[in-house]
């Protein structure tokens, strides 16, 4: 068992955080301000290279591992912003595609969600639905070789954006049978497609999060992703592979929190002295430490399983179990450390809490993952 | 167009302390990076690439571990990366490091631009661009903050201090750029994986014809005896007091009276 990472792997991250600098860094309050991140930030993920991370070259991908991917991501989440956003949905969209796409499929959107002139989105939830398929109300019509597609759908990250969307859709000719949920990549620029002005969504300001109508949106039934009626497979892949995205963002957003604690303990003086020097503080950052290795390591396994080719709709539930709560008391700690300073919007600590509540309810709740991890551990003793 | 551009691994001096008893650098465990400012130069060169085609060849002179920055920079998107690794090569001064660099030119061959970085983090001597300019017997054009190529010459704008000034050369020439000038790029994902598919050469005095007296210590002029820590002078504090033009002239005063100004 080898925990070292590779030198490439080291100069990947080496490249993610010297991107940060540069490009996140400066525009972070801006991005919290307007609710809105800047147009060419996708074009700055793009430049760098960080789109279509694990996508194959032909297509315009850059063709490295899972463990890489998530290794960039977890530097990104030590900015405890939205601003990864545009490129882990253009990343895990792209990924879906080229797994369940046929080749013209592939050669059609990859390109352009690898070289940033298209936003990607991923379209299940509705109004009234959970993690229900079968709740899905919004429709796909066969006409011809097209389907007409109307309906509304909810929290769609990117949304509003220019670019391209998989669409989880109620396959009507399917109607009655067990599977009738189809994938259509839907282009954002379809006419009577349309969208709402962004969510306002606690510590998430700049997510682009609308609601997406769908008026009689034309979609030719060559955008279809894999069979039809195998939607909600395709979801439920897409959705574990989030996870473990999620996890490494989260990790490196606990790492955050524990360098702001460490650096605030060594400056703030009290009674002469740095506050590290009080054995409480130093407990603490034990605690945060120890979870947030803890976290690192169980994300970088769920990585690599992945990267060799095993199943991880399991893994993921289970690795999101323990993260998210982790990574989440790491945040209190942060903000407890740094007393009333840490409920400050001057301090990184208070935009760390706030974006590490989001954790538990995005990319499926904690508490279906937990039913997912339990449940199974039951089907395995039978 | 073939550009080459010389870099330096140095400690990253943001986490260097000093052994306060014998004051000494104390470089164990501290990280080795690319010297900033040759990323700078490196920037630099990918641009003049990016406009007017060729090769950009990276040359360093170091320990073996500096083979990590040439793959830093193969990652920024440099063509090819050269390493002068060799006992024969330590402990060089400025003179024979551009010594030493130069020989290596010269094995390359071909070139029409040499850029360096403005000076190194850890010596801040800015003296081998300009001596390896004058071994090789070609122009330098120094303190750099942008480069043109036209009609087999290049334009520079040169910063010194206030005072910009707009100079030519015809090529082949030196260039040292600016802190100020060609912000390095983040390094692209893909070009990093392929830095590692990439071979990069080790010369060593026999790849190089030159003197073998000139190289490492031995060649070296500059002879270091002793680093050292000044003693901190404590003095006293004085508040001057009155108006800020009041102040700003006792202050002048001050300076008149111990001879700084």
């Amino acid at each position: 068992m080898d925990f070292n990472l590779s030198p490439e792997s080291k100069m990947m991250v080496k490249a993610a955080k010297d991107f940060c600098e540069k490009e996140i860094g400066p525009i972070i309050d801006e991005i919290i301000e307007k609710d809105d991140y800047p147009d060419d930030l996708l074009l700055s993920f793009a430049k760098a290279r960080m789109l279509g991370l694990n996508i194959p070259k032909e297509y315009g991908g850059v063709g490295t591992t899972n463990l890489n991917t998530i290794l960039i991501t977890e530097e990104l989440g030590k900015t405890g912003s939205v601003c990864a956003y545009p490129m882990l949905m253009n990343n895990s969209t792209a990924e879906t595609i080229d797994y369940w796409g046929s080749e013209d499929v592939k050669k059609t959107f990859l390109p352009p969600l690898c070289d940033g002139s298209a936003y990607a989105s991923t379209a299940f939830t509705e109004p009234g639905t959970g993690s229900d398929p079968r709740a899905l109300t919004t429709t796909a019509v066969p006409d011809g070789d097209d389907f007409i597609v109307n309906g509304t759908k909810r929290y769609i990250t990117g949304g509003n954006k220019k670019g391209y969307g998989v669409f989880y859709l109620k396959d009507e000719a399917l109607k009655g049978e067990k599977g009738d949920v189809t994938a259509f990549i839907v282009d954002k620029s379809s006419e009577g497609y349309t969208s709402s002005a962004p969510w306002s969504l606690m510590g998430l300001e700049g997510m682009n999060c609308v609601d997406v109508f769908l008026n009689d949106v034309r979609v030719p039934g060559t955008n279809i992703l894999g069979e039809r009626g195998n939607g909600f497979k395709i979801l439920l892949r897409w959705i574990a592979g989030e996870r473990i995205q999620q996890a490494a963002y989260m990790v490196g957003l606990g790492q955050a929190a524990l360098d702001e604690s460490v650096k605030y303990l060594g400056e703030r003086v009290v009674g002469g002295k740095p506050m590290g020097f009080m054995q409480g503080f130093q407990w603490m950052l034990a605690e945060m430490k120890g979870r947030i290795e803890a976290c690192r390591y169980l994300t970088y396994r769920a990585a690599c399983l992945q990267d060799e080719g095993n199943a991880i709709d399991v893994v993921s539930s289970e690795l999101k179990v323990f993260v998210i709560p982790a990574i989440q008391e790491v945040a209190r700690m942060a903000l407890q450390i740094h007393g009333s300073y840490g409920y400050s919007k001057e301090y990184k600590v208070e935009r760390l809490f706030r974006y590490a509540a989001h954790a538990g309810v995005v990319a499926s709740s904690s508490e279906i993952n937990k039913t997912i991890a339990g449940s199974a551990l039951l089907k395995s003793r039978r | 167009m073939n550009i080459i551009v010389c870099i330096k691994q140095v400690p990253d001096v943001t986490e260097v302390s000093w052994d306060p008893e014998t004051g000494s650098l104390i470089r164990k465990g501290i990280p080795s990076i690319i010297n900033p400012n040759d990323k700078n130069a490196i920037e630099a060169a990918l641009q003049l690439r990016e406009m007017n085609g060729g090769e950009v060849i990276v040359i360093s002179m170091g320990p073996s571990q500096v083979e990590e920055a040439l793959r830093e920079t193969l990652g920024m998107g440099v063509d090819r990366a050269i390493q002068l690794t060799s006992r024969e090569f330590a402990g060089s001064d400025t003179w024979a490091t551009a010594y030493t660099l130069g020989l290596a030119v010269k094995k390359i061959g071909q070139y029409d631009l040499i850029i360096c970085g403005k000076e190194a983090i850890d010596g801040m001597t800015a003296q081998v661009g300009p001596q390896l300019a004058e071994y090789l017997a070609i122009p330098q054009l120094t303190y750099v903050m942008h480069i043109e190529v036209k009609d087999n010459k290049v334009r520079v704008k040169q910063r010194l201090g206030d005072l910009d000034r707009l100079l030519e050369a015809p090529m082949p020439a030196l260039i040292t750029v600016e802190r100020e000038a060609y912000q390095p790029r983040v390094a692209p994902m893909d070009s990093i994986l392929e830095a590692y598919g990439k071979e990069i050469p080790v010369w060593k005095p026999e790849d190089l014809s030159g003197n073998m007296e000139n190289l490492g210590l031995k060649g070296s002029p500059t002879k270091l005896r002793k680093v050292y820590t000044p003693k901190l002078i404590k003095g006293k504090v004085e508040m001057l007091e009155g108006g800020p033009e009041d102040v700003a002239r006792q202050f002048i005063g001050k300076l008149k009276e111990k001879y700084i100004i």
